[in-house]
């Protein structure tokens, strides 16, 4: 066997691997339920919480991520090494670890005064937006950083020498250039914190109709035994997932130059 | 008064740059990789730091961010804008200094004619070839009226009969445009035929700042002399034009015919490369072919230099060391020498 069949052998593994997974799904698929499941108030709420806190913590997220991906990928500046080594943390932390260092920060002085003065995070839909933020940060940087890195710095100091100041040579020549690289990272970065659990549940615990996002809402569906009802609710978050993905596909084939 | 002043600047291998372009000049940045040519184009750019002055029509500049020096820049790798094409590549600087629509129009028009490249309009740089790339962005470099223009190593991308034409072609533009050039080269025979003053750097410093035939005629040091490749500088004594369009200079027994261009000729310089070398009668018209005898033989890495005493005047030539053991040269050996008619380099 060739290294070539090998090869495409163990991609289409991967395929089987998950498809067959969500394949399974179906042997406790009950169509009335899903009907009803998806038409309760209770599943359609936690439907638009997660979508809600995804997309304010991707948007928060990407505010901080692009410059912060510029200034890694462009700049040596002192610090730097540490800044690009810890935005790992998350990936190399469990969520769930995670989420308890940032109940644990807001039960020292300073958190409590600033859940006291400001906002509540704890057992909010803010701890929701927080745990996804946190946890989205650091990956929204990587991935910029890497789809930045591939531009080359050339690019801005000719706009320099036909007269762009730096910021405008950001904006109408790395940004566009990194463009498809963004998008993909603010995607994966959506996907993430819409899938986020550990560490949301730490905050914001699992009350319904009120902290009760998709991945919770499946937790707790699975601990009162309840497979039918996880089952739809899996299949809810694999269709949004899937079908975002997909869009964005058509999205960057479509926008592209060239 | 010179447009552009150099003065004690240095930079990573720049030790001391003093150095000078007048107003419309095209001078020629010439030496080997690594004498820092680059990096003083990067500096008049404003795109890196640097310890020194430089002096814009008098004014230092030493604290104008590159955006606002108004230098266009030609970089090796031309870095043309993927995400846009020519009009807009063209147009970026234009644009971004917020020229009304109509003068970026006009001016967009003008310089893709000037350089012959309006039927690429709609094409993105992907779908150019070198030559069109070079233009583009040439264009691009000059396009929001630009004074000054650094080009680095216009025409490395370029074959050698394009690169020539190339050249004639941006000196008549940056001659009718009025514009203040600096060109990094590293082939000197290319900076000739395009500058009208050359510097040579080597190791970060200026060796000489003179006129192409100066350069070549009278190299001011060893080093210089060893960069344009140590040419063999005969002066001439007669000229006789012959029927054929040919002319006949004479240096004491020594009798070359070069081609007659209307000018009297008082110098030549001719390469050491330039000069064949045979231990047998070569066939063929006797044309520019000589008998001598070797006088000294100076081995290099993989090289050979060799001494012929030719009708009593010493010249340099120069073989591989392959030739040069077939042959099995020796100092007192009888040789035959040919000069390469087309590569001699003559001044009036």
């Amino acid at each position: 066997m060739t290294l070539k069949r090998i090869s495409i052998l163990l991609s289409f593994s991967v395929f089987i691997l998950y498809g067959g997974l969500i394949l399974s799904l179906f042997y406790f698929y009950n169509g009335q339920l899903f009907l009803e499941t998806i038409k309760s108030e209770r599943t359609l709420f936690s439907i638009r919480l997660s979508l809600i806190t995804a997309t304010i913590a991707t948007i928060a997220s990407l505010i901080i991520a692009i410059p912060s991906a510029y200034a890694l990928s462009r700049f040596r500046f002192p610090g730097h090494g540490l800044i690009d080594t810890i935005l790992e943390l998350p990936m190399i932390i469990s969520p769930v670890a995670l989420g308890a260092t940032i109940l644990i920060f807001f039960n020292n002085p300073f958190g409590i005064l600033l859940q006291e003065r400001g906002v509540q995070f704890v057992f909010t839909v803010y701890g929701i937006v927080l745990a996804q933020f946190i946890t989205t940060l650091g990956i929204a940087i990587r991935l910029i950083k890497a789809a930045m890195d591939e531009i080359p710095v050339r690019y801005e100091e000719v706009a320099r020498t036909l007269g762009a100041t730096p910021v405008k040579a950001f904006f109408t020549i790395t940004m566009p250039l990194s463009k498809k690289g963004i998008l993909a990272a603010s995607i994966l970065t959506w996907a993430k914190a819409l899938g986020e659990f550990g560490a949301t549940i730490t905050i914001a615990g699992s009350m319904a109709m009120k902290t009760e996002t998709i991945p919770i809402a499946i937790f707790m569906r699975l601990a009162n035994a309840d497979i039918e009802g996880t089952v739809v609710l899996v299949l809810i978050l694999v269709f949004i997932g899937l079908s975002v993905l997909y869009g964005v596909r058509l999205l960057t084939r479509r926008t592209s130059p060239q | 008064m010179p447009f552009i002043e150099l003065k004690n600047i240095q930079k990573y291998v720049l030790k001391d740059i003093n150095l000078a372009i007048y107003d419309r000049e095209i001078l020629a940045l010439v030496g080997p990789n690594g004498s820092g040519k680059t990096t003083i184009l990067n500096i008049i750019a404003g795109l890196t730091g640097y310890r020194g002055d430089v002096f814009f029509d008098g004014k230092n500049v030493n604290k104008i961010p590159a955006h606002k020096r108004g230098v266009g820049y030609l970089l090796q790798d031309l870095a043309l804008f993927p995400h846009l094409d020519v009009v807009s590549n063209i147009a970026y600087g234009l644009k971004i200094r917020h020229y009304p629509e109509m003068i970026i129009k006009n001016r967009v028009e003008e310089l893709m004619g000037a350089l012959h490249i309006t039927r690429l309009k709609g094409n993105y740089p992907q779908q150019l070839s070198g030559g069109e790339k070079q233009r583009v962005a040439i264009a691009r470099a000059i396009a929001p009226f630009q004074k000054v223009l650094l080009l680095d190593e216009p025409t490395s991308s370029l074959d050698a009969q394009t690169a020539k034409y190339f050249r004639i072609e941006l000196k008549t533009l940056l001659k009718r445009l009025e514009i203040t050039a600096i060109i990094v080269m590293h082939d000197l025979l290319g900076a000739e035929e395009i500058a009208d003053r050359i510097a040579i750097l080597h190791k970060g410093r200026i060796e000489q700042v003179s006129k192409p035939e100066d350069i070549l005629f009278h190299p001011g040091s060893d080093r210089v002399s060893e960069f344009i490749g140590m040419p063999n500088i005969i002066h001439c004594d007669r000229c006789r034009v012959l029927s054929t369009g040919l002319i006949e200079v004479t240096s004491g027994d020594l009798a070359i015919v070069l081609p007659y261009e209307g000018t009297k000729i008082s110098k030549i310089a001719i390469s050491p490369h330039d000069i064949y070398i045979s231990d047998t009668e070569p066939p063929g018209p006797a044309l520019n072919r000589f008998k001598g005898v070797v006088t000294e033989v100076i081995p290099l890495r993989s090289l050979v230099r060799v001494k012929v005493n030719v009708l009593g005047r010493e010249l340099l030539t120069e073989l591989s060391g392959e030739m040069f053991d077939e042959m099995n040269l020796s100092v007192g050996k009888e040789v035959f020498i040919i000069i390469k008619l087309r590569r001699l380099r003559y001044a009036e």
